[in-house]
Order: structure tokens, then sequence, then C-alpha cells
């Protein structure tokens, strides 16, 4: 079958990329792009460990067709902040020492952020069925918790 | 080896955040499935839809002629498979019987992805069905369909490599039953006598069903074979090691001919342990001379992984009207399925010899299903042992009118007694961790809790358990060298998961007396590192601690050498501080540790390098303790359950690195609670697991939960690195005791099956029988 090309902005950069028309979005960052960073942990919207923005909503990049996402803007992990750079949120994360095997934790970051964006202070029970949709399985959640609480805080003062 | 005092520097017991967390973060990090090597091919397996069948025959034409696909493998392909597999790995693809849905039975290898997805759709094999042992205690009867070929031995190496404990004593007459594939006898002193002597006798059967380890990054692999015939293989495993001796074993190649580089494993638990799916990749790569990459869906992974045991436990006790323990009885049946492999003595330690039960016996099963094999899953069958005897000292407590903390004090075991296979228990926290949850305000307050029920809220009730893990042990070694620029370098062959590589520094820095700053520990892979044991069984602090601190001290020995000779100084008269060795009281006469590193990498230089070398084998284990607690409210309605609070206390001995130690307390409770709450893969009586999504098989969310509350109690082991025990599996253990507990104090209502779903709880309050999952 004939590949699609793709054009969608991804991490604020323009991109052109050939997919098949099976595709799911994750496939087409994952593997046509080589933005590894959101994850595959069961392919069905169950873990959220594919979680990326679309037009700055989160979606489970796994269960949307790549072309699906034709000129639109998607925003991955990579594109949330770097080594040296890191959002506000993958600061609190290291600092609460959250990931520990941290298959989970690109998908949990892009959920935390979308909630941050829609509500800049949310209470504990906010953020816990803001990240509900993310399984982990190695934290327990309460650092996660802690975390995201305190970012927002310090994004607030 | 002898308690060991930390140096005056940045080392043990700081809370530090582990240094590959911004990589973490940022996504970059690399796990198996994020590899895409040049002429990388797909792997995709074709398996079975019937627990058990024959294989008439098998069509792989269609398969082998679409464009896309480059190699088609089945068992007649694979002239190193063998009949009477002895472990899962061996048996590779079914050969001409099927004994679970989802064996392997082909395997494609293709350009891409979708076209492998295809093939295996176009191949065609022809099943005759037969009937399956999907029960275990039918499997046990006369008559029940078999599932292991006449003649097939058993599988005790997960006993011997998780080193739970020692089974020489162990009592075991031959196996009878068909698909009995294990069996063990535990006994002392007069049971009998005991039961007749008893005021109160309790019987009661105990169920946990097969759990899955649930670990969020399914099984990978990579493999690649170059010209001369040398495999490596780019892992997701919780021990390069046992993976490169499986995959040779299973091949028939030596091991000096593949090499595993342990890639981020994305959690293990336990299930990534033996070869899963490894020696089929090498096999495709090979039949294809091209790198293969296979990862495991999340249906396979439910359906075809290696899941925890179903534990079946009915435990009688008989006790006197003032609490005296008189003689306990169990029998323990653990389901392996399709293949043995389950660890039967650590049932039988806790059932008998946790409180002192002077006669008793414990007989235990391991029994074959036609279901997916089982492997470990975090503190193996001891979380499922728990929930037998904690569930059981509550109840006679309360019969008894007793205080259930001081009725489990009073017969607790302490250092010396002896475990139910002889050997005495050894220095542990289990009493300190009970005294420190008792004095906790939410059991002190649990009147006042359960007396807040009603009025518009459900029935509140509280409740605690305690367990504990034994400690596994296996021979591991490490190196510590002195770089020219004065920091050391850490080198071991552990896969670090739960953050044990910056608790590994940390005890090098202190060992050899430099700031964490300066240490930076690194993970080789088979033909790099020194030989290491798996991640596993709660002992990386314990085993490859020691041996970071056996070796780190080594390199200190070996730079003081350096250092007396070149200062003209003798050793004792020399300190080390601040990067420098100096002559004590003589602060001007030193050399520093970048001046003695650069001796070591001089060209024409006379000074050795410093290479400090430890390779520890053990024989002391270091058990460890916790103790949990719930304050829940159960609707009465639906049989819901709401964990309000959820408090965990554990000896760690000594806490390396607090950030680490309460991220396992918290992630081993939740684990735990899901035990207890949630989680079961459900059996359909053909074999079929009913919920293989994770919408179906229920893990818990952050919307479930409450904080986690963690108390760190740091009672030394005498054998640790700085006294540290082991701390990854002490905290799945409790909570589906402590959760039954506390909804009998709410509900008065004893639950006897995990999990504690709300249909169980609802229909024990309308007076019915719990439901039953196979």
């Amino acid at each position: 079958m004939a590949k699609h090309a793709l054009s969608f902005t991804v991490n604020d950069e323009a991109v052109e990329v050939l997919v098949q028309p099976w595709d799911t979005l994750l496939d087409a960052l994952r593997e046509r792009l080589g933005l590894t960073g959101p994850k595959e942990g069961c392919g069905t919207g169950d873990c959220g460990g594919c979680t990326v923005h679309l037009d700055g909503k989160p979606v489970a990049s796994c269960l949307m067709l790549a072309v699906q996402a034709r000129g639109r803007a998607v925003r991955t992990i990579e594109g949330l902040g770097r080594p040296g750079a890191l959002h506000p949120l993958q600061e609190a994360f290291v600092r609460h020492g959250v990931p520990q095997c941290g298959f989970c934790i690109p998908g949990v970051l892009m959920s935390a952020a979308a909630l941050l964006a829609e509500n800049p202070r949310p209470t504990d029970e906010e953020i816990r069925y803001g990240i509900a949709g993310n399984l982990c399985r190695c934290t327990g959640y309460t650092t996660m918790i802690s975390a995201i609480s305190e970012a927002a805080a310090a994004a607030a003062r | 080896m002898t308690m060991k005092t930390t140096r005056d520097v940045r080392g043990v017991g700081l809370a530090i955040p582990r240094p590959d967390g911004p990589e973490k973060v940022t996504g970059r990090v690399q796990y198996v499935a994020d590899l895409q090597p040049r002429g990388l091919l797909h792997a995709k397996l074709l398996r079975s839809p019937h627990a058990h069948a024959r294989i008439v025959r098998i069509d792989t034409s269609r398969a082998r002629a679409m464009p896309g696909v480059r190699a088609v493998l089945t068992a007649a392909d694979i002239p190193e498979l063998k009949r009477k597999a002895p472990t899962r790995s061996h048996a590779v693809l079914a050969i001409d019987r099927v004994v679970f849905v989802g064996q392997p039975v082909a395997a494609v290898a293709a350009d891409e992805l979708a076209i492998a997805e295809e093939a295996v759709d176009l191949i065609t094999v022809e099943y005759q069905v037969l009937p399956a042992s999907v029960d275990p205690l039918q499997a046990m009867q006369v008559g029940a369909p078999p599932v292991a070929d006449a003649g097939t031995e058993a599988d005790t190496s997960e006993a011997m490599a998780h080193g739970a404990v020692a089974v020489a004593r162990a009592d075991a007459p031959p196996p009878k039953a068909v698909n009995v594939s294990q069996q063990s006898r535990l006994h002392r002193g007069d049971v009998a006598k005991g039961f007749a002597e008893s005021d109160l006798v309790l019987e009661k059967t105990y169920r946990v069903p097969m759990v899955h380890q649930g670990y969020l990054e399914p099984h990978a692999v990579l493999a690649e074979w170059d010209r001369t015939g040398f495999l490596t293989l780019w892992a997701s495993t919780q021990g390069s090691f046992n993976t490169r001796s499986e995959v040779a074993d299973v091949l028939g190649i030596s091991e000096n001919q593949i090499r595993v580089i342990p890639m981020e494993c994305g959690g293990g638990f336990g299930g990534k342990i033996r070869a899963l799916c490894e020696p089929i990749t090498a096999l495709l790569a090979r039949a294809t001379g091209r790198p293969v990459r296979y990862v495991m869906t999340r249906r396979e992974e439910l359906e075809a992984g290696n899941p925890a045991p179903q534990v079946i436990i009915r435990l009688k006790t008989g006790v006197k009207r003032d609490g005296t323990l008189v003689a306990l009885e169990a029998e323990t049946v653990l389901e392996a399925g399709a293949f043995s492999g389950a660890v039967l003595a650590v049932s039988a330690v806790f059932l008998a010899s946790l409180y002192k039960w002077p006669a008793f016996e414990v007989r235990g099963a391991e029994v074959l299903t036609h279901k997916p094999s089982i492997a470990a899953y975090r503190a193996p069958v001891a979380p499922q042992t728990i929930f037998a005897i904690d569930s059981h000292m509550e109840q006679l407590a309360r019969a008894l009118k007793l205080d259930p903390v001081e009725f489990r004090r009073r017969h607790l075991i302490v250092e010396g007694d002896p475990m139910a296979n002889g050997q005495p228990w050894q220095s542990n926290g289990g009493r300190e961790v009970l005294d420190r949850i008792a004095e906790h305000p939410f059991w002190k307050s649990r009147a006042e809790w359960k007396a807040s029920s009603g009025n518009g809220r459900g029935l509140r009730g509280t409740g605690l358990a305690l367990g504990g893990w034994l400690g596994g042990l296996q021979p591991t070694s490490a190196t510590v060298r002195l770089n020219p620029d004065g920091t050391l370098s850490v080198l071991t062959g552990q896969v670090d998961i739960a953050g044990t590589n910056i608790a590994l520094a940390q005890i090098a820095a202190s060992a050899y007396g430099v700031d964490i700053e300066k240490v930076r520990i690194t993970t080789g892979d088979t033909d790099t590192a020194p030989v290491t044991g798996l991640s596993a069984g709660s002992k990386t602090v314990y085993t490859v601690g020691t041996a970071v601190l056996q070796a780190a001290e080594d390199a200190r020995r070996q730079t003081l050498e350096i250092a007396a000779s070149e200062l003209e100084a003798a050793i004792h008269d020399l300190e080390l501080a601040d990067g420098r060795v100096t002559v004590r009281g003589m602060p001007d006469r030193g050399i520093t540790l970048a001046q003695i590193g650069k001796k070591g990498n001089l060209y024409m230089s006379k000074v050795p390098p410093v290479l400090g070398v430890s390779r520890p084998a053990f024989s002391q284990q270091a058990p460890g303790f916790a103790a949990q607690l719930a304050r829940i409210e159960v609707d009465p309605d639906t049989g819901e359950v709401t964990v309000h609070e959820f408090v965990v206390v554990q000896d760690v001995g000594k806490a390396i690195n607090p950030l680490g130690v309460e991220g396992q307390m918290q992630g081993g409770a939740v684990q735990s609670l899901g035990m207890a709450l949630t989680e079961a893969l459900m059996y359909d009586g053909s074999g079929r697991l009913m919920n293989p999504s994770l919408l179906d098989y229920r893990k818990l969310t952050a919307a479930d939960l409450p904080d986690i509350e963690t108390i760190i109690v740091e009672k030394p082991s005498p054998s640790g690195p700085f006294g540290a025990r082991g701390v990854g599996e002490p905290p799945i253990v409790p909570a589906p005791a402590a959760i039954a507990n506390a909804v009998e104090d709410a509900t008065g209502v004893r639950i006897t099956t995990a999990p504690l779903t709300p249909e169980r709880i609802a229909l024990a309050l309308l007076g019915g029988q719990p439901a039953r999952t196979a």
C-alpha cells in the first residue's frame, strides 16, 4: 500500500514524514521520527505511557492514526524540556526521586503538564485524577503528587 | 564481616536523587524497543489459542511466500529443541503439543511489524483439542489431564536463584499425583496431640489468584549475530549474566559467544529473570542474518507472560484459651502453570515459624495446570502466605478477646529461634516494626474511627499486618578504580531498576573516603562487567553493596600503600581526607588522590594503578520485616473499599539512600494493595484468560489511593554493608492481610479470598458465599 506524506508540527518544528495508513501517531513518532520518549505500554489506551499533547490537549497517541495529526501541533516529552533546561515539572520529578524504572514517566509528565496548563493550582485530589490515566508500577504515585504540587506552587510564585 | 562506620564524607545515609533522573524525565533513556539499528527486522509469534491440544500439522507456505517476510520458524526448523523441556525457556516453540493459551507455535521475522503480523495470520495450524487441567485442585486428582510429558523433571532453579531459603532440611516424599511436580513436608512435634489439647481450633482456606507482575515495559529483546557466530542481545532483564547462561544453554553455544547488553529495564519485579523471548529472537536473527527486535504486546504479557502462582492454603491451628499456641497444620498448593519452577519452602517457613508453634506439619505441593508457567513476583509467595497466617492470627486474637498486636508480639520469633527448616532466624527487626506500627495514631484511635461509621458514611475499620522476606543471596563481584584526576569509577553488572546504583556509589564513597560527587558507577555488559547476580531477592544493596564496599576498601588500601611509599611513612600514620593523603599531624606532607591516580597511568611510571576488586559469596541472610496499617471505609451497599490512610513501617537495617528506600516502600505497598483489592488473572473453564487487557486487569491508579506514609526503622544487620538489609520485597507482603483484617474490623465479615473485590465483600455482607475465581 502506498505510504502517505504527513505534514504536521512536532515540538515546534514543521516536519514531513511518510507513514503507512495504519500507523498510529505513536508509531509515526517512535518509528518514523525517532522520538522514542513516548512509550507503548499497552497499545489500547489503558496505561497512558504514550501520552502526548495534540494542539495542547493530552491524547493517547497509540489510539490515533498518524494521518489524523495532519496539520496539527504535537508535543512530546522531548519538547517539554531537555537535560540542562528542564521543565519545572521535570526538575521537581528529579528532586523528589520520582523515576524508578522510568517507563511511565514521559506519559505522566505530559498528563501533568496538560493538567497545569488548564488548572495551574490543582488540589492533591485534582492531581490524582489528572494522572489517573497513567499507570505506574514502581512509585505508588505519592512522590509524583508531591512533585506536581510543588512545581505548581513554584510556578504560581 | 564486621560493621563499618561511615567515614566523614558525603555518602551513605544521604537522600540523593539518582543521577539518571534527568535522562529519565526527558524521555532520553533507552529501552530495548527504542533501539532501531540499520537493517532491523520485526518479530511476531503465532501463539496457541488452546490450553491443551495436539498439533496435527502446521502450514507456513503462505506466510513464507509473503513479500517482506525474511524467516518463518516452527519447531521443525530448530534442531536444538528437546522434548521434556526442563524449563519454559527451553520450550522455545511447541513441538507437537501445546500446554497453555498463548504458547508460541511459530515465529516470523519481517521488514515491518505489520507484515510480520499479517504473516502470522497466514500460518494455519490444525489442532486436536484435548481436555485441559485448569483448576489446580482438580489437576491433582487421579485421571486429570496431564500437563508435562512423562519424565520431565521439576525445575528448582528459581528457588536456587532467588536464594530465598535453604531446603536441605525439607523432608519431601516423591511426587505421586500426575500433575504434582514438587512436594515438601516440614514438621515438628505431635500435631494430633496438640489439636486434642487445644481449646480453640480454627481452620480456614485462603486463596490468592494468579497475578501479573505488572511492569509497564513489556518483555523486549533485540538480537544480532556477527559473521563469526557471536551473538549480541540487547535485553530488558533483571540479570544479564543469568540471561546469558540460559540462552547459551537453550541454543547449545558457549557463554563467551554471547554478549548481553542490559538496556534500561522498565520494571521487572521478578518477571524478567528467566529468558522468555530471548531464545526465539536469537534464532530468528540467526535465520535471517539481520538484527531482529521482538516486543511483546500487553495482551501477550497478560496471556503468556510468567505471572505469580495461584496460592491456596488450608490452615488449621489449635490454641489454648489464654492464647498459648499449640499446633499448626497447613497444606499449600502452588499452581505453577505449565512448567515447574515455584519456590515451595518460603511458604512453609512463614506459615510454621513466623510465630512460635511448638508442633506443626506443613505440606506443600507444586501443581501443574494448562496455564502460562509462573515466575517470581516480588517476595514470591510471601504476600499470599502472610495473607493466610496473619489473617489467622488476627481471627484467633479476636476469638480469644486478646489485643491483636500483643498476641502477635507474644509469639513472634526472635533471633536464634528455629525456622521451620531447622535453621536459626537471623537478627531481624520484626518486633521493632510491630511496636512502631502499634504506636501509630491511626492504630491507637481505631475505636474512634470505627465509631464514626454510619450517618451517610460507610463502615469504617482499621487493620494491620506483619510480614517480611528472608533476603536472597548470590555470589557477585565489583571493581573500584582510582582515576588520574582523583575520581573513582565503580563497575558492576547489576541492572539498576529501583535506584540501586546511586546507593552503591554512596557505599563506595563512604568506604573509600571521598564525597559522592567524586564517584561514578557504571553497569557493564556481560563482556565488560565482573560477574554480578540478579537484581532480585532484595539483595542488590546487601550483596552487590558488600562487593562494592570491599572493592572500595581494597582500593583505599592500595591507595594508602602507594601514598606510604611516596611519602616514606607508615600506612597507619596516614589519613585520607578532602581528596588528599597526609601524614597524621603533618598536613604539609601529603599527596593528592589525583597525583596517585596519575602515577598509575603515566608512561614509564613505577607506580601501579589502583584497582580494588571484590568477589564475595554469602551464607548469612538478613531478614527484612514490614508492617502495614490501613484505615478504610466499606460501602455497605456496593462492597467497595476506600483506603483512607495507609502506613508502611519497615526495618531496612540502614537506609543507604532514604529517597530510594521510601520509593521502594511506597511502590511495594501499592503493589501489595493491588493484590489485596483488584488484581487477578481470571480464567474460564477452558483455560482462556478472560481479562487480557489493562482495562480489565485492574491495577491501582493515583485516583484509587491515598498518600502512602513511610516510617523507616533501622535495626542494623550484622552482615549487610553499613548494616543495610534488603528493602525491595518486604513492603509487598502485608497489605492483603492488613486489608482483610480492616474489612473484618469494619464489617464483621472475614474474607479469605483475594482480591477483596466489591462483589466478594457485598456477597459476604449478604451472607452469601464469597465468589471464587479459578
